[in-house]
């Protein structure tokens, strides 16, 4: 396998590296930059555990060739902050609201509702549950996860 | 993880030189969604040696329209094609369709191209464009050639698309602005949920309130997707009754046994499509103008 | 008026889950890691003829391979199960080698290159089959497959007499399926050999960390003070980290030990359903004898257990099910026995509600059911039987005021009214006249809080007192996500009269704390939490007796409240927290206290299972509605109301999490989900296959919370974890029999089977 070259910009930082070819984005994340709050929990684009922002919008990073990744802007759950070192209002909205459990399932539900949020700054219930229906989560039963999105929403008007 | 060579042509014609070049050694890479869970897989593609990437080039990604046809490029991906007014306005059964599939990261970076090649017999978008009898594009060294969509298949996962041919664009010609569309999908759940089955009904009525046109595809019925003719002409120069409906259902059905045989899952599914036909007709009854 | 307890505290450990920071077990890194990688048996029964490691060694990047015959220890470990499978694979999640290499792409390539020569052997897929004469046997020390340790009876009164006392019989057949824990996380270990002595640790995702180190121990030979287990954040489990934990932990342990290299084992997601545990499939019949008016007079019930190719908690899931098979109900005559059977297939274990889930779903269908015979209603037939103060419970326990609190009856009215059951009940029959028809099912449990008769029940806590007034507290379970940490932490800081943001509260480490035995059977608040109190009561004892001295005062009329001590006598006598706490350290008391909770051995006779068989009990009832799509068979769970007894609720908010987890797990067994194997091999095999419930799948859901007093658990909390997930699946059966007017006695209700009655596969039909 030839190595190849990849230049991204992750969490305002950029990085230009060589890959392996059959590097996916998830491990690329994880080994390479050890950015490991991007989970992985099935490599099959089912769980969402592996969600990241690639270019605005959200996508598993286990269904993603690292190289494809070229010249993107990526944000994981460790770019995401609040302001004066303070937990994000979709972080803070979460711990309130009780919508963290394990906690597996956190960091790309946290991505996906900052994705829905950006787009859609005031989703109703149906459009909550769209916006995560790609993130599994087996603990919560989603309940208190809508109730946190709804929170973060007000909170980030 | 399978091993291989990454690729990344600088444009069309590169990737066409690079298809020519590797051939059946090559598999083209765009959203990934399907390509990535096959090449985790120890039997995944036999021979590969060079992934493809194509998934960079904003020029397959477009919708667009003229007097006559509507065209979108093979890398449009399924959140493009379930947001787009064009096809909101125009072919609303095909922007659903793509609403359907997976979830959020899904359709953000699966294409419609990927859906088609991929040849699953649940594909969402297939039977709609089956039903709009869509024509393909497919670009290559020696030329490009445009096919109806039914002509690729050969069974299950399996097109006779050629080794050195990248599909470009898909088209159809835009339906008359009475038509209505419909698609109606079962999954078990409903999100991150294979067709179970599925249908894609397109329909016309006359002044009369006859049925001028219709047009009928099922999803996991048979092993190669189609029209179903013979539903079709049931009720084609015919007021919608119930019976007929009904009627033009069971013939889906009885097609898809005349194909497939009665197997083990028949007995499910042949009540099912009827009642799937009979709603996605009746759908597209609702919403007519 | 409490400051903690009650309230909805945040939880304590969330912080560094959203930013991410939180490690999990595959999330660590050590110098000179090797990753590891498992070949499994290709076959469902077979004998090991040969493995040949020569190719996958000569792999530049392998660094070893080893199999059955490189375990320094014991091999074979609890319930039969090996570090590294030797003489013959009983089911396809047998592990016959573990190759070693410096990157996991080097490990899977290894992997392939190891070449197992197997003679393939009869197998048994089915209860059925298991038990046919005959049948080919699976293990030597378990004749006819039966897992005889798991054998339990409850015997009481007289069968004869209460058949003949009844108007009607009636016998009914249920079953269940394997159901996948399906945690977020796949299971991830981590070994390191120790840096300074003959030791070693293991990080990783597991939930029974004293039984993880005896395992290490014995698969190393080594004593169990050598072996020191780490619980990293765990991603989920529900019961399911636990045999596979052990068995990972063993392969990963003895690797680094052999090597002298950390070794790193993560899951993908196919290896965690091949090779983790199940809810047990449960086949359950009954013979009921019932009076017209709905009285039941004596029920025969036969619970048996598929237990897949080795067993490791039919014995204790088996226990719980002879107690509680003939459901919250006054039965004067009772005769039931439970027992498991080995076959060739993937394995049961523990799962979140350990047997109720499984019979529940069938006591509460035969209710319905002879309510639909007698033509009484749902709430009638329950309300003619079932347990209430004054009654006992089937082992004959004393339920009642002064005695085990019993609110069922009240709770279920309430239900009723709350969900309007019985008008829509009848409005929906009327309404029933197009293809989505609309159901309304009702069903009820009761549950034996912590371990009750199943073993001894013992936990300790740790509670010390820094200098600088933090405390660190330990204890002998572990967080799970459920928020064990934050209740622990709201307990502590209630009986402290400190500040929550003072505590510290590691993960448990089997060097720090003694053993606390497995966070099983919702025991983290009940039995966790009050080895918590008692440790937190006895440093409180001590802060007293410092003050008291420092005021000049006796300890008993002293109070702590929002950090102050005061006298209730002369409330000007007042002392800060932080000061008693540096008077403690220079005058040399101690601020720190090891404490120990049991409840004892139960008083229980099991060969009748008569007797103490819990310390307390549990209660619930759940409202399920449900749109069934007559002609798809899909099956939309649309409102869940669920209610439960919990004695003092310590975290309304945490409370509500369990429940709602809990009811769209069991919105999944009851219409979604299931392993599907065939001939052995799973058909199943990852995330897209095994469906659980998304967030457009969810039903509208509604909570009632009751409380009771409950002396037992601390403050008087009981447990929540378990019984908020054994009940929906249940209630919406009897909802799906309720729309559609058929009964389904096999779980999942999914498409086929609620359309044609029967679920299909390339095989045919199967019930």
């Amino acid at each position: 396998m030839k190595k190849t070259m990849l230049n991204l910009t992750v969490n305002d930082k950029k990085y230009t590296v060589e890959v392996n070819p059959n590097q996916r984005l998830v491990d690329f994340l994880r080994d390479e930059l050890n950015l490991t709050g991007t989970k992985e929990g099935c490599g099959v684009g089912e769980c969402g555990a592996c969600t990241v922002i690639m270019n605005g919008r959200i996508v598993n990073s286990c269904l993603v060739l690292a190289a494809q990744a070229e010249g993107a802007v990526i944000t994981t759950i460790e770019g995401v902050k609040g302001s004066e070192g303070e937990l994000h209002p979709i972080q803070q909205a979460f711990i309130e609201k009780g919508a963290v459990q394990c906690g597996y399932c956190t960091p790309g539900m946290v991505l996906s509702t900052k994705a829905l949020l950006d787009k859609n700054p005031a989703p109703n219930v149906e459009e909550i549950k769209e916006g995560i229906s790609g993130n599994l989560c087996r603990c919560t039963g989603y309940q208190q996860i809508i109730e946190a999105v709804q929170e973060a929403a007000k909170r980030l008007k | 993880m399978r091993e291989f060579n990454y690729l990344n042509p600088a444009s069309i014609t590169e990737t066409l030189e690079f298809l020519h070049t590797y051939g059946e050694k090559a598999k083209v890479l765009a959203g990934g969604t399907d390509l990535l869970i096959e090449l985790r897989k120890d039997e995944g593609p036999a021979g590969l040696e060079v992934v493809l990437n194509i998934a960079h080039f904003s020029e397959l990604q477009y919708i667009k329209a003229d007097d006559e046809w509507i065209r979108i490029g093979s890398g449009t991906t399924h959140a493009q094609l379930a947001t787009s007014e064009l096809l909101l306005e125009n072919i609303r059964a095909l922007a659903h369709a793509a609403r359907t599939v997976g979830s959020p990261q899904i359709r953000n970076r699966g294409t419609v191209g990927g859906n088609i090649l991929n040849a699953s017999p649940a594909a969402d978008t297939v039977p709609v464009l089956v039903a709009l009898d869509a024509v393909l594009t497919f670009k290559s060294l020696t030329g490009e050639r445009e096919v109806p969509i039914t002509d690729i298949y050969v069974k299950p996962y399996k097109t006779n698309v050629r080794p050195d041919e990248l599909l470009t664009e898909v088209a159809f010609k835009r339906l008359s602005p009475t038509a209505t569309s419909a698609f109606i999908k079962l999954g078990r759940r409903n999100a991150l949920a294979i067709s179970r089955m599925n249908v894609a009904v397109i329909l016309d009525t006359d002044a009369n309130g006859n049925i001028s046109e219709l047009r009928i595809a099922a999803g996991s019925t048979t092993p190669k997707p189609g029209r179903t003719r013979t539903a079709e002409a049931v009720l084609i120069g015919q007021q919608p009754t119930e019976e007929l409906i009904n009627e033009a259902a069971k013939k889906v059905s009885e097609e898809m046994i005349a194909i497939t045989g009665y197997r083990w899952s028949t007995e499910y599914k042949e009540p099912v499509i009827e009642a799937l036909v009979r709603r996605a007709i009746c759908k597209a009854l609702e919403v007519r103008p | 008026m409490y400051k903690y307890i009650r309230q909805a505290v945040p939880k304590v450990d969330v912080a560094e889950k959203v930013t991410g920071a939180a490690k999990y077990a595959g999330d660590l890194k050590f110098d000179n890691m090797l990753y590891a990688k498992t070949v499994y048996s290709e076959h469902p029964h077979a004998v090991i003829k040969k493995i040949d490691i020569s190719a996958a060694l000569a792999i530049k990047g392998v660094v070893a391979v080893f199999t059955e015959a490189d375990v320094p220890g014991t091999n074979e470990l609890f319930g039969g199960f090996h570090v590294l499978t030797g003489d013959k694979v009983r089911f396809i999640g047998d592990a016959v080698a573990l190759v070693l290499a410096k990157d996991v792409a080097t490990a899977e390539k290894a992997r392939k290159a190891v070449k197992v020569e197997y003679e393939p052997l009869p197998a048994v897929f089915t209860i059925e089959d298991a038990m046919a004469p005959e049948a080919p046997q699976i293990h030597a020390f378990a004749p006819g497959n039966i897992v005889d340790n798991s054998r339990y009876h409850l015997i009481k009164g007289d069968m004869e007499a209460g058949f003949k006392a009844a108007d009607r019989i009636f016998e009914r057949e249920y079953e269940t399926q394997f159901v996948e824990h399906a945690y977020i996380e796949p299971e991830a270990m981590v070994a390191v050999p120790g840096f300074f002595d003959k030791s070693i640790t293991v990080y990783g995702s597991l939930q029974s960390p004293f039984a993880v180190r005896g395992s290490v121990a014995d698969a190393l030979s080594w004593n169990l003070s050598q072996v020191r287990v780490i619980q990293t954040v765990i991603g989920g489990t529900f019961g399911g980290k636990d045999e596979i934990a052990m068995v990972l932990a063993t392969r990963v342990a003895v690797a680094a030990v052999l090597t002298g290299h950390p070794v790193k084992l993560v899951l993908t997601r196919e290896e965690s359903i091949l090779e983790s545990s199940k809810r047990h499939p449960y086949r359950i019949r009954f013979k009921v004898g019932v009076k017209e008016d709905g009285t039941i007079t004596a029920m025969e019930s036969e619970v048996v257990a598929k237990g897949g190719g080795y067993n490791n908690k039919a014995q204790f899931t088996n226990w719980r099910a002879s107690i509680h098979a003939t459901g919250p109900y006054r039965v004067p005559n009772i005769r039931t026995e439970v027992y498991g059977v080995y076959t060739n297939t993937v394995y049961g274990g523990a799962m979140r509600g350990f047997s109720s889930p499984q019979t529940i779903f069938a006591v509460e269908s035969l209710m319905d059911e002879l309510a639909d015979e007698l033509k009484l209603d749902p709430v009638e037939i329950r309300m003619r039987n079932v347990l209430g103060p004054g009654d006992e419970t089937p082992s004959s326990q004393a339920l009642g005021p002064g005695k085990i609190p019993a609110p069922l009856p009240q709770m279920i009215e309430e239900l009723i009214r709350e969900t309007d059951f019985l008008n829509k009940r009848a409005e929906y029959a009327k309404v029933n006249a197009g293809s989505i028809k609309r159901g309304i099912g009702l069903a009820v449990s009761f549950r034996g809080a912590g371990l009750g008769g199943e073993g001894l029940d013992a936990t300790g806590a740790i509670v010390s007192v820094q200098a600088d007034g933090s405390v660190t507290i330990l204890g002998g379970l572990t967080e799970n996500g459920q928020g064990m940490k934050t209740t622990h932490c709201q307990i502590v800081a209630e009986v402290l009269g400190i500040s929550i943001d003072r505590i510290i509260y590691p993960n448990i480490d089997t060097m720090t704390v003694p053993d606390g035995g497995p966070t099983v059977a919702s025991r983290g608040t009940l039995v966790g939490g009050k080895a918590m109190a008692l440790a937190a009561g006895e440093v409180r004892d001590r802060m007293l007796q410092v003050a008291a001295e420092m005021l000049k005062c006796m300890p008993t009329e002293l109070e702590i409240r929002d950090e102050k001590i005061f006298s209730t006598v002369n409330p000007e006598l007042a002392v800060q927290y932080t000061d008693v706490v540096k008077k403690a350290k220079d005058i040399g008391i101690m601020l720190a206290s090891l404490s120990w909770f049991s409840p004892g051995l139960s008083n229980l006779d099991h060969k009748t299972g008569q007797g103490d068989a819990f310390p307390t009990y549990v209660w619930g009832a759940v409202v399920a509605e449900v749109e069934v799509d007559t002609e798809t068979g899909k099956v939309a769970v649309t409102k869940v109301t669920s209610s439960h007894d919990v004695g003092t609720l310590i975290n309304p908010k945490g409370a509500k999490g369990q429940i709602y987890g809990g009811i769209v797990m069991g919105q999944g067994m009851g219409v979604l989900e299931e392993i599907e194997e065939e001939d052995g091999l799973l058909e199943t095999n990852n995330l897209d296959e095994y469906l659980i419930p998304t967030a457009m799948d969810i039903p509208e859901m509604d909570i009632v919370i009751v409380e009771t007093d409950d002396t037992f658990g601390p403050f008087g909390a009981k447990s929540l974890g378990e019984p908020a997930t054994e009940i929906p699946a249940a209630a919406i059966a009897n909802a799906v029999a309720h729309a559609t007017g058929r009964r389904i006695r096999h779980l999942p209700l999914n498409l086929e089977r609620v359309l044609l009655g029967h679920k299909l596969t390339r095989k045919g039909a199967k019930p």
